[in-house]
This record gives structure tokens, C-alpha cells and sequence, in this order.
């Protein structure tokens, strides 16, 4: 399995789809690597887009484990991002018209708790309907959430958003004044055009370590959920929730388990949003930002964390292409393309892929018992004597 | 304004909201998926209705305010909305092999690219049907009701479509295949109905009404690209208040929802009056009804209807 060990088994184990992806992010990263060598592309801006894609990478991991995971359609990713993103963003920022000038990170914990009670809120009501039913509602609380966020001022600023968001490390004992502390380079790769990489460049690099550290934790957290025995009966409830009940699961409380854990998980993305872009407005809760979770959770495949993965770099580069095409190439406004991409891309994998483009194949089984070379190892003990007889599992 | 002049209004908008909401009901019983794309169908009958008008102009006469070119406008965006619902639902729903929750994502990207190609094509601003404004009907002023005669125009026309598909779905033999088909679609196809045929004079009649619905909200406010998505969670709200799948639940829901979030100034106004228990829940109430919350009313309704009473107001049927 691993890559170290017999790089060409590994790559002869790939199934075509995987082969696809590898070549095209292979080509991608180099032609971004030349783009960036050549000076058409700014390190800095690089590293923001890295950033980005890491953001939406991580929305797309909360999607995915309420929706890949457990089959809850949640239309509401925008409320969370938002509130993930407002929680910080309130707590940090000077402008702030509440508490503001904390830590960065009691604005995290701050962040988290809301959003834990939001989806709480959102949740007890919803999660018992029918799941077209959960879609609307839950697209009609997240314009709740969106509504009051723009109206009530004296808790957000309205439609003004808020301003003057330090950097996440602001306050950490090394790290705040690492940007500053790192001299300036100047590489020359090319003679004529050197690149720069100065303060803002280091400051990048923070964030894209910081969206790194956040999406490897979550991944990794929600690879092993998968896989565990909590993971298998969220499937189950994904594929036939009256099974699920008929084994004797409480499926309403997986539902709130899963549903927790993916909007958490937003908020997350939210929070690391704001110490990226620095600004927060009302328009960051608009119901886009929701499909755009989506169309990357559907387009990776559903269930799959390495597909919601390559759905959020996809995301980015609809979304930053567009703009860079504007500037370019054709003067068509941005905003209208991106949609139509998006909807194109939806529509295209509804009708030739539903699947999506790397569907969980591999990731659900115990990587021993594919291996082939090994028989899965058995337990010593019973499993239910490993448990102590407990749990509701 | 006065009691009388809200609801006045509050009809105009049900009006709309009645049009849009028979559409997405009968789509959803028919072809059993929320269709996402149904707002952006009735942007698709306004901006039709924009062009052709502009394009027709006035042709002599008026009624109702409204030159007769207008009414040419609004039966081609009519037409234009059916033909483009049918020509998504071969070209697109029709071959997906999909469950409903498939089709509803795939709605979804349907709104996206109707919305995206309008707003390519017109711009995102706001615009406005080329109709000279008119003001207020001067007798009705005394009593506090401020309504033009478009306005009147919007619901005499919403009044005879309505009676209109009334007549269809119980006297004609469309009528009652779609109501069978709603009802049961298995039992509808062996007793051989063509079903595929009846899905589609579905879609037709549901846009049919949808383009209706937008071209008479271009008329009541403005045009803009994201109209009719903006007004699509509203339209759920009435549906599902009506009961999902019900024509005529669909009517009342739409009726109420637009009363509603119109009525939403007046019953601020009742709060600030009444005398109400602690002061902390008097400023709560009287913070929370306002108008920037009228749409949020009336998700937060559609919401306690689906948890208390998911088959709607028009009973257990649910068809």
C-alpha cells in the first residue's frame, strides 16, 4: 500500500479515475509551478489560493460527513461557515461593535460553542423530517441565520461586515512576529524577473500551514470515524435508515452526531476564513457558498475525503479562473461564469457520473483486508469482550 | 397605511406567490422532486416577457393600464417558460437515472445556468418593464389602500389562470390523468395513461403558470437576475404550508404566505401596541417583526409546518 515501499505496485493498484486525477493535479501543479517561476503568478497570491483551496476543502469535509457520510442533505453549510467566520471575526476583531480584541483563539473555542448550539438548533427540528424536506428547511434557516446576521447591528455591523481581523498567530509567542522577523528573499529563477517573497509572503505561508494543520487533523479524524463502527451505522443509515432502526440504532441520535461533527467542522473552515481574508460581510453567508460545498462533495464523490479534497481545489480554480479569464481573456463579468460553471459541473455529474469522480472505493475497508497478501488479521479477543459488553454501538 | 391597504397588497403578492407555488406543487407531486429551478423559470418568463415587449411595444390600446403589447409579452413569456421547462426535462431530467434527491441536486445546477445565462445576457442590475408608472386609484386612497390598476391587473389575470387550471385539472381528461397520476403514478400507468406525456403537459402547465408568476413580479417590483431565486424559498413556504402536492393546498399556502409577509409591517404595528406580559419579551417581539424579518416569518413557519403538520393545511391526503 504504502508508496515507499513498491512505488510501482502502487501505481498499477490505481483504478482509472484515480490515474485521471493524478495526471491532471500533476499537470496542474506544474503548470502553476512554471506560472509561478515565470512571474505570471505571485507567490503570495499562490499561497492565498492554497490557502482557499484548503478552506474549501474543509467545507467539504464537514458536507461530507453529513451528506457523504450519513445522506443528511444539509442546505444550511453557508449558516455555519458564517457563523464559524462572524464567532471569530466578532471575538478578534478592534472593529468589533460587541467584545472584540481577544486571542485568536478564544475567538475558535467562541466560534465552535455557536456553532455547536446553532447546529443544535438547527438540527432538533429538522433532522426528523423526510431528507427533500430537511433540504428546503434547512435552506430556509440558513437565510434565517443570513437575515439576522445583515439586520442586527448592534451584534454585526449589518451589511458593513467586520474589519480589522488580525492575522490567527497574532499573540502567539514565536509565530506572531515570524512574517516580520524572516528576511526578505529575492530568487532568481529566470534572469530578468526575480521573485520577491517579503513579509506577506511568510504571512501566507502561516495560513496555508495553519489550513494544512486543520484539514490533516480533520481528515484523519474523519477517515478513522468512517471506518469505525460509529462510521458503519451512519452508512447504514445512509442507504436504508429503516435497517438501520430495525437493528436497534437510535438513528435520530447518529443523525445529531453526524450533523454536529460536519457543521463543526464548517465553522472550522469559517474561522480559518477570516484570519485568511481578514474581512467578514453578510455576503459570506449567502446561499452560493453552500452549493459551492456542494458541487465539490459531489463532484470528489460522496463519502469519499479524498474527492472532497480535490472538489475544493476544483472549487478555487472555478472561482479564481473565472476572475483570471476576466483579466485575460474574454471580458465577460466573473460572477455569471462562475455559476454557469458550477451549474455545469453539477448537471455534467448528475447525468454521466453520479458516483462523482473518486467514489469511496478502498477508503471504507480496513486497509489490511485489501491488501491480499495478508489475510485480515483476526482479533485475539472477542469483540465483545473488547468493549466490555457496552455502548449503544 | 391601514389595515385594508396592507392586505390589499397582500393580495397582489399572493397573487404571484398563488402562480408560482401551483407550478412547483404539481411538479413535485408529478414528478416527485422539489425542483430547485423553479424560481429561476419564472426570471426566464420575465425577462422573456422584457424582450418581447420591447421589442412588440405598445400595439395601440390599453387595458388596465397595461398597452395590449404587454399582454402579447406576457403570453410568450409564458410560452417561452413552458417551452424551456420541456426542453430541460427531455434533455436533461428526462435520461438521468437517478432517485429524487439526485434530481434535486441536479435542479439545482438547472437554476444555476438558467440564472448565470440570463445574467450574462442582461446584466445583474435591476431593471424595469418600459410601462408608464401610474399612481394610486384615487378613490380607494380615503381608505388607505394604495393600489394602481396594475396591480388590480395582477390579480384579475392570477384569478382567471387559476380558474383556468381549476377547470382543467376537474373537468377535462388532462385533468383527471394528472390528478391520477399525482395520486398514484403506478396505478395511473396500468390503467394506461401515458404518463410520459402527462409529465410533460405537468411541465408545461407548472412554467406555464411559473413565467405568469414572473413576468407580473417584474411588473410589481422590478426585474434582476436573482428574482426569482430570491422568491423560491418564499414559494416552498407556500407549498409546503399547502401541503405538498396539492394544487389547491398550494393556492391557500401561496394566498397565506403572501399575506403574511406583507401583513408583517401591520402586525409590528399590533405588537408595538399591545400591552404585552414581561418587557424583555415585548422588545424581543417587537425586534423580531419587522419587515427586514418577513421572509424569515415565513421560513420559520414553513419549518413548524413541517414538523407539526407535514401534509399542509389541506389535510391528510397529501395529493
Amino acid at each position: 500500500m504504502s508508496l515507499l515501499d513498491d512505488p510501482r505496485a502502487t501505481f498499477a493498484d490505481l483504478t482509472r479515475p484515480e490515474g485521471w486525477v493524478l495526471g491532471v493535479s500533476v499537470a496542474f501543479a506544474l503548470f502553476l509551478l512554471v506560472a509561478m517561476l515565470t512571474g505570471a503568478l505571485g507567490p503570495t497570491y499562490f499561497l492565498f489560493l492554497v490557502g482557499l483551496a484548503g478552506m474549501y476543502a474543509l467545507l467539504s469535509f464537514g458536507l461530507n460527513a453529513q451528506w457523504g457520510f450519513t445522506g443528511l442533505i444539509n442546505f444550511s453549510v453557508a449558516a455555519f461557515f458564517g457563523i464559524g467566520a462572524y464567532g471569530s471575526a466578532l471575538m478578534t476583531a478592534s472593529s468589533s461593535p460587541i467584545a472584540g480584541g481577544f486571542n485568536p483563539l478564544v475567538g475558535l473555542v467562541v466560534a465552535l460553542v455557536v456553532a455547536l448550539v446553532l447546529a443544535l438548533l438547527i438540527g432538533i427540528p429538522t433532522l426528523r423530517l423526510r431528507t427533500d424536506y430537511l433540504a428546503i428547511a434547512s435552506l430556509g434557516l440558513a437565510e434565517v441565520v443570513r437575515l439576522v446576521v445583515l439586520n442586527e447591528r448592534w451584534l454585526t455591523n449589518g451589511s458593513a461586515g467586520v474589519r480589522g481581523i488580525p492575522g490567527f498567530f497574532q499573540g502567539w509567542p514565536v509565530l506572531s512576529t515570524f512574517p516580520e522577523a524572516m528576511p526578505g528573499l529575492r530568487l532568481v529563477v529566470i534572469p530578468g524577473s526575480p521573485i520577491i517573497l517579503g513579509t506577506s509572503f511568510w504571512q501566507s505561508l502561516l495560513n496555508v500551514l495553519l489550513v494544512l494543520a486543520f484539514a490533516g487533523v480533520t481528515f484523519f479524524v474523519l477517515r478513522r470515524a468512517h471506518q469505525s463502527p460509529w462510521g458503519r451505522v451512519l452508512r447504514t443509515i445512509r442507504s436504508d435508515e429503516d435497517l438501520a432502526r430495525a437493528l436497534g440504532k437510535n438513528t435520530y441520535s447518529f443523525k445529531m452526531q453526524s450533523f454536529i461533527l460536519g457543521s463543526l467542522i464548517m465553522a472550522l473552515a469559517g474561522v480559518f476564513y477570516t484570519h485568511l481574508n481578514l474581512y467578514v460581510g453578510p455576503g459570506d453567508l449567502d446561499p452560493i457558498t453552500t452549493f459551492y460545498a456542494w458541487v465539490a462533495v459531489i463532484l470528489g464523490g460522496s463519502g469519499s475525503n479524498r474527492g472532497a479534497l480535490f472538489g475544493g481545489i476544483v472549487i478555487v480554480t472555478i472561482r479564481e479562473g473565472t476572475r483570471f479569464l476576466n483579466d485575460v481573456a474574454l471580458p465577460i463579468d466573473p460572477a455569471p461564469m462562475r455559476l454557469l460553471l458550477i451549474g455545469v459541473v453539477i448537471v455534467a455529474v448528475m447525468r454521466y457520473r453520479p458516483q462523482g469522480v473518486l467514489p469511496p472505493q478502498r477508503e471504507l475497508i480496513w486497509p489490511s483486508a485489501v491488501d491480499g497478501r495478508a489475510t485480515p488479521e483476526t482479533p485475539d479477543s472477542g469483540v465483545r469482550e473488547r468493549k466490555g459488553g457496552g455502548g449503544d454501538e | 397605511m391601514t389595515v385594508l391597504g396592507y392586505m390589499a397588497n397582500g393580495l397582489v403578492f399572493s397573487s404571484i406567490i398563488v402562480l408560482g407555488s401551483i407550478g412547483l406543487s404539481l411538479v413535485y407531486s408529478i414528478a416527485d422532486f422539489a425542483n430547485f429551478a423553479h424560481g429561476d423559470t419564472m426570471t426566464i418568463g420575465a425577462y422573456t416577457a422584457l424582450v418581447t415587449f420591447g421589442a412588440v411595444g405598445g400595439l395601440g390600446g390599453a387595458v388596465l393600464g397595461l398597452p395590449f403589447g404587454f399582454f402579447v409579452a406576457l403570453v410568450v413569456g409564458i410560452g417561452v417558460a413552458a417551452v424551456v421547462a420541456v426542453a430541460t426535462e427531455k434533455l436533461i431530467y428526462e435520461p438521468l437515472d437517478i432517485d429524487s434527491i439526485g434530481l434535486l441536486i441536479t435542479s439545482i445546477g438547472i437554476a444555476f445556468i438558467y440564472r448565470a445565462l440570463i445574467q450574462i445576457g442582461f446584466g445583474s442590475d435591476f431593471t424595469r418593464f418600459d410601462v408608464q408608472q401610474l399612481r394610486p386609484i384615487e378613490s380607494l386612497v380615503p381608505y388607505g389602500v394604495r393600489v394602481t390598476l396594475h396591480d388590480v391587473a395582477i390579480v384579475a389575470s392570477a384569478v382567471v389562470l387559476v380558474v383556468g387550471l381549476h377547470v382543467l385539472l376537474q373537468y377535462t381528461d388532462l385533468g383527471r390523468k394528472m390528478r391520477a397520476m399525482a395520486d398514484n403514478p403506478d396505478l395511473a400507468r396500468v390503467s394506461g395513461i401515458r404518463t410520459k406525456r402527462v409529465k410533460l403537459w405537468t411541465w408545461v402547465i407548472g412554467a406555464g403558470l411559473a413565467g405568469a408568476g414572473g413576468v407580473f413580479l417584474g411588473l410589481f417590483n422590478q426585474l434582476s437576475p436573482r428574482m426569482g431565486f430570491n422568491l423560491l424559498l418564499v414559494i416552498f413556504a407556500a407549498v409546503i404550508l399547502g401541503g405538498i402536492g396539492s394544487v389547491y393546498g398550494a393556492m391557500a399556502g401561496g394566498f397565506l404566505i403572501g399575506m403574511i409577509t406583507q401583513l408583517t409591517p401591520f402586525f409590528s404595528n399590533v405588537v408595538e401596541a399591545l400591552p404585552i406580559g414581561p418587557g424583555w419579551l415585548a422588545t424581543l417581539l417587537e425586534n423580531l417583526i419587522t419587515i427586514e424579518y418577513a421572509n424569515a416569518i415565513a421560513f420559520v413557519i414553513m419549518v413548524v409546518v413541517l414538523l407539526v403538520r407535514p401534509n399542509g393545511i389541506a389535510g391528510e391526503g397529501a395529493t
